[in-house]
């Protein structure tokens, strides 16, 4: 009687579990390049206008990983956005570029770009399109100019055939180049991360009770920020920041010749592009997916680990112009946390983590 | 003409009974007027080009890159090294007041490219056109448009070393003016230059100044578009007009524009360098 009891309930709960376990809406077929996770809203860039294809993306990969789009042919894209770190660039606190020229800001991770709005820290391009300009025309950054680009991408062998291969001839527009290296960014789908699959409930992922707290106090203290699934709400904000000096070497040209001058940099954020002072200090809130793989952290790589980053929310938020009024409440400044609290954030964070996205062999050059 | 005109005008005094008659008279009249008019040029099924010439000057001088020694009306000298503008929107306006309108035609006028100084716009109608509208920039529709819509001198991608185009600030350069003077101070390479750039289309997902502006100008002797005839609007652009137009602006003050707001005296100032010198209308 007892035995068969057990072995009922057994059965029963192996049912539930069975018929809970809801498998996720897309299913990613190997061939599949770009997809809408099911807990994921639909994208803001019309994927219609540029469809992927596999030639498309191979196009844009093969671009994206090559140094012929820079002026010395020593930088590629990848140099500065490391798939193993998220497409961020590893160690680097300012990026670096050719020369060795250090440029304004910390290397943005790629992950997610079709859901979107701007780009950039401080959301100067409004067009994934439109970006890749940015980089390859900047002097610290790759210093060439994208005709000059397009003109080298001709002569050489291999990309005429993969130009007629992606988009039927073998003529290379500058429309074409930059929607073969759009296809590739838009492929860049991180959404199987513990938190993910936890999310959509699948089989076997369970949180422990650290992760669980820490999943509970992230929605209560940094959510209205780092908002929904992307981890962002895609707004400009202070986050506080302390203000800190730092030099730049920057290039001019004097009577034809290069020469290097150092000066501060100042970055006042969001304001470079729309020039109100409202938006001094403003950068755009950054998604929190992987983040255990972007080091360093913030628009300018000044913090090391997580652990530096909470103890900045807790103890250095500083009230510089424009401070968020959320990271202002009470007249206290920052997030207060214990430090058990603290522990329990940074082991969510740690969820947000994608190791098959890190490692797809799909995105390795 | 004014004759058949009162005469069908008549008909609107007539009843039913005599509308056949009317109407008869009315087909009468235009055979009759068609064939008087026989010898008037304008076929309305003709069609031209009207071009646009660019003779950019510095006062009543030539301008010429490079060599050339300017003073504006602060008695600051200056050199002038480039000078690039768009030109968009141009419209034409006929005697009885139709628009002519050229949505799809940008320029990117240089003075360094004398190919780039004419604005050529096909298929003009016949007419006599008595003012000509374009804008200074380029219009906020296709400043935001997805990449396929920018083609030719709107290619974000195609200007090289003319740079008229913000890449991290997704936007382009209207207007682009530089050289150098003695009242700039030096900079960190012992050179006195002066950049004025103007851009701002008004912002795509914030609100940020306006730069676009549109000149209006009237034509005194009309372009006369015919089968035979393609008019040349030649037009002086006096770019000491930026340092005066309706604002005074000092180069020794402000020598090194590339934001939107700051731009914005500039751009009021450059709406008033364009004047029309005049017009041919040469049979081809
Ligand atoms: C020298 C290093 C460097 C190189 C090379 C580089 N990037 Fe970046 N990338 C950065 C930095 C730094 C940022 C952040 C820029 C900012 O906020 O001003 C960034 C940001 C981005 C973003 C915006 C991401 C977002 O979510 O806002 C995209 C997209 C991007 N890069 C793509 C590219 C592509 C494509 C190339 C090659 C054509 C490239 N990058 C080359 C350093 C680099
Ligand atoms: C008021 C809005 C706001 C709140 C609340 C907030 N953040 Fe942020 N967070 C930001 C902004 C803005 C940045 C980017 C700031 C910069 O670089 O200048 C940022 C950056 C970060 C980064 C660095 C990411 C990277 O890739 O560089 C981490 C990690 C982070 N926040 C975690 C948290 C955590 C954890 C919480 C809750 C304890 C939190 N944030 C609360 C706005 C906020």
């Amino acid at each position: 009687m007892k035995n068969l009891f057990l072995t009922t309930s057994i059965l029963l709960l192996f049912l539930m579990v069975f018929s809970c376990s809801k498998q996720p809406d897309v299913v990613i077929e190997p061939e599949k390049l770009f997809y809408q996770p099911s807990n994921f809203q639909s994208p803001v860039y019309k994927i219609e206008k540029n469809p992927i294809t596999k030639e498309g993306f191979e196009l844009g990969k093969s671009l994206f990983y090559d140094g012929i789009l820079s002026r010395d042919g020593s930088m590629s894209c990848g140099e500065c956005h490391r798939q193993d770190f998220g497409f961020t660039h590893h160690l680097h606190d300012l990026s670096h570029g050719i020369d060795d020229q250090i440029g304004l800001r910390n290397s943005s991770s790629l992950q997610n770009l079709a859901w979107e709005k701007t780009f950039g820290w401080d959301g100067g391009v409004f067009d994934l399109d439109l970006f890749a300009i940015s980089p390859i025309e900047n002097p610290v950054e790759m210093d060439d100019k994208v005709p000059n680009v397009l003109e080298k991408l001709r002569k050489t062998e291999k990309y005429p055939v993969m130009f007629k291969n992606a988009f039927g001839s073998t003529e290379i527009t500058s429309e074409r180049f930059l929607k073969a290296l759009s296809q590739f960014l838009l492929s860049l789908v991180s959404a199987n991360s513990r938190y993910d699959k936890f999310m959509r409930k699948e089989e076997g992922v369970i949180f422990n009770a650290t992760e669980l707290a820490g999943m509970e106090l992230f929605k209560q203290k940094c959510s209205s920020c780092h908002a929904g699934e992307l981890f962002s709400d895609g707004s400009f904000r202070n986050n506080g920041l302390p203000p800190t000096e730092r030099q730049q070497v920057v290039y001019r040209m004097v009577d034809g010749v290069k020469k290097a001058f150092i000066e501060p940099v100042i970055d006042d954020g969001r304001m470079r592009v729309t020039e109100m002072p409202e938006d001094k200090n403003k950068f755009k809130v950054p998604s929190l997916r992987n983040v255990e793989a972007t080091k360093p952290y913030m628009h300018d790589g000044r913090f090391q680990t997580l652990d530096e980053v909470m103890n900045h929310y807790m103890t250095t938020v500083t009230a510089t112009q424009n401070l968020d009024p959320l990271l202002n409440q009470n007249g206290k400044l920052g997030i207060p946390l214990t430090a058990t609290e603290k522990t329990q954030i940074i082991a969510f964070l740690r969820t947000l983590t994608d190791r098959e996205f890190l490692t797809d062999k799909r995105f390795t050059p | 003409m004014a004759n058949c005109f009162a005469f069908c005008c008549t008909s609107k005094y007539t009843n039913m009974k005599t509308n056949k008659f009317f109407t008869f008279l009315v087909f009468l009249v235009i055979i009759i007027t068609g064939a008087s008019c026989k010898n008037d040029e304008i076929n309305p099924n003709d069609k031209n080009s009207i071009t646009l010439s660019f003779d950019n000057k510095v006062g009543d001088k030539s301008l010429v890159l490079g060599t050339g020694a300017y003073t504006n009306s602060s008695g600051e000298d200056f050199t002038v090294t480039t000078l690039n503008y768009f030109i968009s929107n141009v419209s034409f306006k006929k005697e009885d007041g139709t628009v002519v309108k050229f949505p799809n035609n940008y320029f990117l006028v240089k003075q360094s490219d004398a190919g780039s100084l004419e604005a050529e716009l096909k298929d003009v109608p016949a007419g006599n056109y008595k003012e000509v509208s374009f804008m200074v920039g380029v219009d906020s529709t296709r400043s935001t448009s997805d990449i396929s819509q920018r083609v030719g001198v709107l290619d974000p991608a195609s200007y090289g070393d003319d740079g008229m185009y913000w890449a991290w600030n997704s936007g382009y350069i209207f207007f682009k003016f530089e050289g150098t003077s003695s009242v700039v101070p030096t900079n960190a390479t012992g050179k006195r230059p002066f950049q004025l750039h103007v851009g701002g289309f008004g912002g795509m997902t914030t609100k940020t100044a306006n730069n676009l502006r549109t000149v209006t100008l009237p034509l005194a002797n009309a372009a006369t578009v015919r089968g035979n005839i393609a008019p040349e609007v030649h037009l002086f652009v006096d770019i000491s007009k930026v340092f005066n137009g309706t604002t005074q602006i000092k180069l020794a003050q402000t020598n090194l524009v590339h934001g939107i707001t700051a731009a914005i005296p500039i751009a009021d100032n450059y709406k008033s360098m364009f004047s029309v010198d005049h017009v041919h209308n040469d049979a081809q």
